[in-house]
């Protein structure tokens, strides 16, 4: 009974999640209330909890995860000052043109973007409330249209500097250093978020790639989904490419500097995010949406958005904590490593380090059901430091586990019923779109992000190559 | 009732906003620190510091400010379906068995710790780095103090609307 308390835990943590009070609360609280019943029945080690202060003092003092508030910052005020809207309005002018140009614009958009949010939901909004009044306008179908967005607003997660990959990063780093110790290395290297982030470029920039295909391939074939393009206005060419080179431009150069100086190694993740921030900043003053009202909704949105995120990594905290006094972790230790025993010799198990691939099919399993009621941030700090040292222990590379997770759950947030991208973009779409179509529309999108996941496992250098070429 | 949420409901708010500019000042100071480093190869350690101690003040003061905007992330697949009452029960039992006692516990567990960081006058373990860690510890506590204050004009908000007679949409 008392071995099985971990488990309970974590049942009644997901039940009390699904009443809707704040995920922070709900971790802590229910976390709390079984320390509460573990001291009553003498089956949790009080002393686990004495460490609270000195975890969060650590949050409090982490310079890696004081990049969070300035890349929201950044994000904020270009979402502010306009940047995303005339970014897609003049792209779509730019490749209107083509058949399913617009829906190209949408996805290039979606990853320009993507490197400044982090936050699943806000993407998917701004992006819907953005792109599809216009692509319904000009008659995409309702499924193209829907399934386009989402998985253009889910990109944001994997395409670096994303605040996602950050988190993620600083979590498997810590992992890292515990596995490593765990067997014996006392000299353990490092993983830095810089790491996670040249990781994340390949596969990210092949998603984009295949979605693109994808829209063109469909704008070839089928004339009802993705319609002949009326009439496109040659004569103002000249004067739209100028326009497009002009609202293109400042945002490029500012993801451009911020990830250069990153990969380069010239300046840690957090200076790169304030030079951003600066940026997007000077940005806003050259295009004069710098007001002070505007100034003010951005500092106040930053700090909104900053709080709720370390609240949460506060509450995931007291969680972890609490699961570990009652040896959840161990128990989690002792169930992947009995998989890892059971593995057979099949063809994909051997691509693994020695009995890894059962425990980490396993671990991606879980994670996209969790996808479905849990957000990413939840997920990375809940779930990632339980079962990352087990797995780093069996000789799984920490930068493809990092990559792994991020499109597995890009992909869970896609899949139809429970996937938070289609709730996102169900609020804000029309009643004419129904939720079929978008039910519809993802499905392609999702066999994309099924085959990258199969390749990656497949060939593993194709997150690990660059790292290694580049540091 | 209603007017004393009220008074408490700004005490959050006031805080908030004015921790809010912090962030800006964070730009500005990182933003200096890059440039003194590669521009001048010189750098200072109280002004790093200074980062860290303004980026926990606005996530810890900015928590409870948060939730007077509701900007805490919720699991809403059921919640958002929910009618306002519905929404004020959640809030009414979430605030008294989840938000009070995680915040006393948060509270009580940090009392000694901060306590014993005054009583040494712990400064930063770097040469030239600043001298409160005292005071930036005791920002947990001020933390909690806020949340408590912010949680029962919740509680009282979510009182006033259960018991008014008004009719739900």
């Amino acid at each position: 009974m008392a071995a099985m308390m971990p488990l309970f835990l974590f049942a009644a943590v997901c039940m009390v999640l699904l009443f809707g009070y704040p995920v922070a609360l709900s971790l802590g609280g229910t976390a709390l209330a079984f320390a509460g019943i573990g001291l009553l029945t003498d089956t949790f080690d009080p002393a686990f909890l004495q460490a609270l202060p000195n975890r969060i003092y650590g949050i409090m003092t982490n310079q890696t995860l004081i990049a969070v508030p300035l890349f929201v910052f950044m994000g904020v005020m270009l979402e502010r000052s306009k940047v995303a809207e005339e970014l897609l309005g003049t792209m779509a002018d730019l490749f209107g043109s083509l058949k399913g140009g617009l829906g190209v614009s949408v996805i290039l958009v979606g990853m320009l973007l993507a490197a400044s949010t982090g936050i699943v939901g806000a993407t998917v909004v701004t992006m819907g409330l953005l792109s599809l009044p216009i692509m319904l306008k000009r008659g995409y179908h309702p499924s193209i249209a829907t399934g386009t967005i989402c998985a253009a607003g889910t990109l944001g997660q994997i395409i670096p500097p994303s605040i996602i990959l950050i988190l993620l990063g600083e979590v498997l780093s810590a992992a890292y250093q515990q596995a490593q110790l765990d067997m014996g290395i006392f000299a353990p290297e490092t993983l830095s978020v810089g790491d996670l982030f040249v990781g994340a470029l390949i596969p990210g920039l092949l998603l984009v790639l295949f979605y693109i295909l994808y829209l063109v391939f469909i704008g070839l074939m089928r004339d009802d989904l993705i319609p002949k393009v009326i009439s496109a206005e040659t004569t103002q060419s000249e004067h739209i490419l100028y326009r497009s080179i002009k609202a293109l431009m400042p945002p490029l150069l500012l993801i451009i500097a911020v990830l250069g100086s990153i990969l380069s190694g010239a300046a840690t993740p957090t200076e790169a995010a304030a030079v951003g921030a600066m940026g997007a900043l000077f940005l806003a003053l050259g295009k004069q949406e710098l007001s002070w009202s505007v100034l003010k909704d951005v500092v106040q949105s930053t700090t909104q958005v900053t709080s709720m995120i370390f609240f949460i990594f506060i509450g995931a905290a007291i969680f972890s904590l609490v699961f570990r006094g009652f040896g959840g972790d161990e128990l989690i230790a002792e169930f992947l490593t009995g998989i890892s025993e059971n593995d057979a010799d099949s063809f994909l198990a051997q691509l693994f380090p020695e009995g890894a691939f059962g425990p980490v099919l396993i671990v991606m399993l879980v994670m996209f059901l969790l996808g479905f009621i849990l957000d990413f941030i939840e997920i990375t700090f809940v779930v990632v430091p339980i079962i990352a040292p087990v797995l780093l222990t069996m000789g799984v590379d920490p930068v493809w586990l990092g990559i792994m997770i991020a499109i597995n759950l890009q992909t869970s947030f896609l899949t139809p019923p429970f996937g938070f991208a289609l709730f996102y973009l169900r609020g804000v779409a029309p009643k004419t779109v129904k939720t079929m179509d978008i039910y519809r529309g993802v499905i392609p999108f999702i066999i994309i992000q099924l085959l990258m996941l199969a390749a990656l496992a497949y060939w593993p250098q194709l997150a690990t190559w660059l790292p290694e070429k580049v540091f | 009732m209603i007017k004393l949420a009220n008074s408490l409901e700004k005490i959050s708010v006031w805080s908030g906003q004015l921790i809010a500019w912090l962030t800006l000042f964070m730009v500005f100071v990182t933003f200096s620190i890059v440039i003194l480093r590669y521009g001048f190869e010189t750098g200072s350690i109280a002004m790093q510091e200074s980062v860290v101690y303004m980026h926990a003040l606005v996530f810890l003061i900015g928590i409870p400010y948060t939730l007077k905007y509701d900007g805490h992330v919720r699991v809403d697949i059921f919640y958002s379906k929910m009618t306002a009452r519905g929404k004020a029960w959640v809030n009414l039992f979430g605030t008294i068995l989840l938000l009070f006692p995680v915040t006393l516990f948060i509270a009580w567990i940090s009392w000694d710790y901060v306590i014993a960081s005054w009583e040494l006058g712990e400064e930063s373990g770097e040469a030239g780095g600043l001298p409160g860690v005292y005071l930036l510890k005791s920002s947990i506590l001020l933390m909690t103090l806020l949340l408590i204050i912010q949680g029962s004009s919740q509680l009282l908000v979510n009182i006033a609307f259960l018991t008014s007679k008004t009719e739900e949409h």
